[in-house]
């Protein structure tokens, strides 16, 4: 009978421990009718001032629900939102990269929202969002912003290296204009070793590609001679600045390394300058904006028409109040502000207007016509996850014989692409 | 960790057995052992071998994201497995698996039994400050000791470029360690082996401790030289606690993971991938986790070479222990 | 043998233990100094191997980022909790087996000690769909639940050594003067095991306090439910190019663990050293 004693203590503790650990665990639902929509955006996808004056705006319009807005970091995602549309509590709207959609839309994870699409406009949609958003003639995702990469410059230390930007129109002249800027403590262009958007850019400019398809199947295709020359060209380009070969442009983030105040260029997203003046104030006035430039004056590089959608997950707890969620943020009115905001393109052609005015903008708007997708299919997110094309750019730039390293990742991006099926 | 509280002194003057219990056949109380170890015994069904069941399970059917989302997976028998094995990729990591645990269990053991051999020899002042700084560099939880290890070597700032180009070796100016397989492969080790090797020479220093002083005096008085006193005295005695820590570093290693997700995610290229590391990134970026488990699986079947040993010198020790 | 050339003989020896402490504690020492140093002397060209002037701003920065007093207490909060419920169940155990005779004993140290073998990494994915399928995802218990069982065999193991050492007589004397048998464990044993159970206390707790693959993998929409390793792994993120405020960060993780390591130290060796002069 003693050994209650014992038994006794032991459910107590256990009982405290667990008690004690659960307090800080719900939280979703409050009182009174009101539904609290959890939001997944991503890193820098809004401005923290634009996620502030929006959630009190939707607040005031929609006093019957709360915003949660969590931001989430690129490194990781894929995973993350696996878990999350696995789970039974999912987040109730996921930002998802234009390209990640399809994979998550063929597992059945997502909820589709064909039957929404009037409702939100679709038939203005950009098709480079709306077209990875959709798997099987479904809409899964829902377009919420595009961007592609122009070239960021500070407009002081161009002048003070007497370079003209407007006047660098193809990839020679930009090659000589940052040779130029090289010098002293400045850093002609910070280019981190493994930018692949940016290698993509120059591939596409030369007609490669990084996988083709065949009957059905993919293979990758950096060891064309296309592929080849789009990543000298990189190592070319490079070497002009101090950019770390072993990373990419969110280790360290390439935004706080022009604030130090030592970069001339960087290729980024126009909003990248806005991160920039966030970090340094110093900046604000000195950022210019120019596009790829392509490899003859007539044609802008081609870019990655890069960009997120929204996505719904099947098992999120208020599908309604996401949809009014989505609704608002892909509106009219907070769609203009979001443009201009953070340099976005908008998620319809008709409200490109609304940018007009911007410079960062209209320097996105010359590469765009240039703009270019990753393959689309569910293959290409497992590509994305392991990437094997970082790791051949470093191993390039790093002294690795170039035809070897591209046909090992060719053949890395074969076997992840074709894993799945 | 057990070892160091196995008691490591061999046993020589006991006597032959002592009963398990000290008072045999209470008839009252036989259900009072049960009762004991039913916690355990449920934490361990539920928690550990229940989820090795449904391991297993998934690693017979076709279970992808969209199996893990909606449930009613199909069962293929051995498909999964004849997938992995007759995958040349399999075959690499897992080379590369045994060859990451060799190095590291060989650098582990080396460097943790000449530490406690010089530990031993120290005077008390010395012995503490040992003592202190193994215990230090023990206590250093993984993920910190990792995020330390990756600026350490940081390519532009990390103290260790700054010194050899200090030094005069100029090539090592920014150089990118982290690019470069071999040199990834290289730091993990060291990282690992810096971790394991305050256990092992805390444990194996222990040990040596039992060992009585009168039997070294009369090994010396006998004329035997240092390392014939190691060879056919200190050695002997120490070869239970030996090999312990041996079997344990052998799975530790095998095991390893957290260091090289933190550090490398198993990059550049394949080139630290290892099979705990292998089967995470088949699950989780490929999205196969019928793969992923059977990875895991084959793990397990390998590792088990290695428990066959640890059991059986745990046993032993077991039967000292009574 | 004169003295002097005693002397010199020691040195090899002095200067191995030097250098063994040396390269157990730099990595140590440089986490906290570079947390000490000034964002300007971290990005050098000129390492310094003692700050030159000490600041506090990057424990500020680490402190103030968010949630990190409340991932700090979350990591407590989920490491006690498993510690105490595996300290608990191991006792009891460890007392049956230690102590009692009964059929199946040493089937149960087989188990044991495959559990403590087990490769607990890799059903990560089905304690996933398990913690799914009975709502217990995003919620800390969950992750108290897998760190007892992650910490529990080894506890056991350990526990049952400890009290191998303790000689049942002196519960049996206690026994003959009217204490029940527990009351004699509990009044006789318990004290005497107190070092034992520290110091196992002390492997459960690095143990947990380091897990990061689950808590990385089970703790998805409630991010403020994150542990401690999950944070510090993506604090590149979090930090950007401030490896001055990583640093003070990870300096403030591995702090609890050093010190009570430290604390304990004196118990295991103590609890040990007791072990080894009864063999």
């Amino acid at each position: 009978m003693k050994y209650r004693l014992l038994a006794g203590v032991s459910a107590l503790v256990t009982a405290a421990a667990l008690s004690a650990c659960s307090s800080g665990g719900d939280g979703g639902d409050g009182a009174g009718g009101v539904t609290t929509v959890d939001v997944w955006l991503m890193r820098d996808s809004v401005s923290a001032a634009f996620q502030k004056e929006f959630t009190e705006g939707f607040e005031a319009a929609h006093p019957d629900i709360d915003v949660r807005i969590q931001i989430q970091e690129w490194d990781g995602i894929g995973q993350k939102i696996t878990a999350a549309l696995a789970s039974n509590d999912a987040p109730d709207v996921i930002e998802a990269g234009n390209t990640q959609v399809a994979q998550f839309a063929e597992s059945g994870g997502l909820l589709d929202l064909s039957d929404r699409k009037d409702e939100l406009n679709g038939d203005d949609w950009l098709k480079g969002l709306a077209e990875p958003g959709s798997y099987e003639g479904k809409q899964y995702g829902i377009p919420y912003y595009a961007a592609n990469r122009v070239v960021v410059y500070r407009k002081d230390l161009f002048a003070k290296a007497g370079v003209d930007a407007a006047a660098i129109t193809t990839r020679e002249q930009w090659i000589d204009a940052t040779t130029k800027l090289n010098k002293g403590g400045t850093q002609g262009i910070y280019l981190p070793g493994q930018l692949w958007y940016a290698l993509g850019g120059f591939i596409w400019d030369e007609g490669g590609d990084f996988a083709t398809e065949s009957g059905g199947r993919w293979e990758g295709a950096l060891d064309t001679p296309e592929a080849l020359r789009g990543m000298a060209f990189y190592a070319r380009l490079q070497a002009l600045g101090k950019g770390p070969k072993d990373s990419d442009e969110d280790d360290p983030p390439q935004a706080e390394v022009m604030a130090q105040g030592q970069v001339a260029q960087v290729i980024s997203t126009p909003g990248g300058a806005n991160v920039v003046v966030e970090n340094n104030p110093q900046l604000e006035g000195k950022l210019g904006f120019f596009p790829i430039p392509g490899k003859t004056a007539g044609t802008p590089g081609a870019v990655f028409t890069g960009g997120s959608d929204l996505v719904v997950p099947a098992a999120a707890g208020h599908p309604d109040a996401a949809v009014t969620f989505i609704k608002e943020l892909t509106g009219d009115a907070w769609q203009k502000k979001l443009a201009v905001a953070m340099s976005y393109v908008p998620n319809r052609t008709t409200l490109a207007s609304a940018v007009a005015d911007d410079p960062g903008a209209s320097a996105m708007a010359v590469g765009a016509a240039n703009g270019h997708a990753t393959p689309n299919t569910p293959g290409w997110a497992a590509v994305e996850a392991e990437n094997p094309v970082k790791d051949y750019m470093t191993a390039v730039l790093t002294g690795g014989d170039a035809a070897e390293e591209a046909a090992k990742a060719s053949a890395d991006i074969t076997r992840a692409m074709n894993a799945g099926s | 960790m057990p070892a160091v509280r196995e008691r490591p002194a061999p046993r020589v003057h006991r006597p032959p057995t002592t009963p398990p219990g000290r008072r045999p056949g209470r008839s009252p109380h036989d259900l009072w052992p049960y009762a004991l170890i039913a916690p355990a015994i449920g934490g361990m069904l539920y928690l550990l071998v229940y989820p090795l069941v449904r391991a297993v399970v998934i690693s017979l059917q076709d279970f992808r994201l969209r199996q893990l989302i909606s449930g009613d997976a199909e069962f293929v028998g051995l498909r999964n497995y004849r997938t992995l094995l007759s995958d040349p990729r399999f075959w690499e990591v897992t080379g590369r698996t045994f060859v990451f645990m060799a190095v590291n269990v060989v650098l582990i053991m080396v460097v943790s039994t000449l530490v406690a051999l010089m530990t031993e020899r120290l005077r008390r002042v010395g012995r503490t400050v040992v003592l202190c700084a193994l215990v230090l560099a023990w206590a250093m939880p993984v993920v910190a000791a990792t995020t330390v290890f990756q600026w350490l070597f940081h390519s532009e700032f990390g103290i260790v470029n700054q010194s050899l180009t200090a030094l005069g070796f100029g090539s090592f100016d920014r150089y990118p360690w982290f690019a470069n397989g071999t040199a990834s492969f290289t730091i993990l080790v060291l990282l690992i082996v810096w971790q394991s090797v305050p256990f092992a020479a805390v444990t194996l220093y222990s040990a040596l401790t039992t060992v009585p002083a009168e039997l070294y005096e009369s090994a010396r008085l006998d004329g035997a030289s240092a390392s014939r006193i190691f060879r056919s005295l200190t050695f002997p005695m120490l070869r239970p606690i030996f090999m312990l820590v041996l079997s344990l570093e052998v799975i530790w290693t095998f095991k390893a993971f957290v260091q090289i997700w933190v550090m490398t995610r198993g990059g550049p290229g394949d080139a630290t991938t290892i099979l705990p590391v292998y089967a995470v990134q088949t699950a989780l970026s490929s999205q196969r986790y019928d793969l992923g488990s059977a990875a895991s699986m084959i793990t397990v079947v390998l590792m088990s070479g290695v428990l066959v040993l640890y059991f059986r010198q745990m046993f032993r020790q077991e039967d000292d222990l009574r | 043998m004169t003295l002097p050339s005693r002397r010199v003989r020691r040195i090899p020896l002095n200067a191995a233990a030097v250098v063994t402490v040396v390269v157990c504690l730099f990595p140590v020492y440089w986490m906290v100094s570079t947390a000490f140093k000034p964002s300007r002397d971290i990005q050098s060209a000129e390492p310094r191997l003692v700050p030159y002037t000490w600041t506090l701003d990057h424990f500020r920065r680490a402190v103030q980022a968010d949630g990190f007093e409340l991932f700090w207490r979350n990591s407590i909060l989920v490491t006690l909790g498993a510690v105490l419920l595996s300290l608990v169940v191991a006792l009891g155990a460890s007392f049956a087996v230690a102590r009692l005779r009964w059929r199946g004993r040493r089937q149960f140290m087989l188990l044991v000690f495959v559990a403590q073998m087990a490769p607990w990494e890799s059903p990560i994915i089905p304690v996933y769909i398990i913690s799914r399928d009975t709502d217990m995802l995003d919620r800390l218990p969950t992750l108290t639940l897998v760190y007892f069982m992650i910490t529990l065999p080894f506890t056991i193991v350990v526990l049952r050594g400890f009290l191998a050492t303790i000689p049942p007589e002196l519960e049996e004397a206690a026994q003959v003067d009217g204490c029940t048998r527990t009351g004699a464990f509990v009044k006789v044993a318990l004290p005497l095991l107190a070092p034992g159970l520290m110091a196992t206390s002390l492997f459960g707790f690095i143990t947990a306090w380091n897990e990061f693959a689950y808590a990385n993998f089970l703790i998805i929409k409630q991010q403020d439910n994150r542990t401690l390793p999950v944070w510090l792994s993506s604090f590149q993120n979090t930090f950007g190019t401030d490896w001055g405020a990583t640093m003070a960060a990870s300096t403030l993780f591995a702090l609890p663990a050093l010190v009570i390591f430290l604390l304990l130290q004196r118990h295991v060796t103590s609890g040990f050293a007791a072990g080894a002069v009864k063999g």
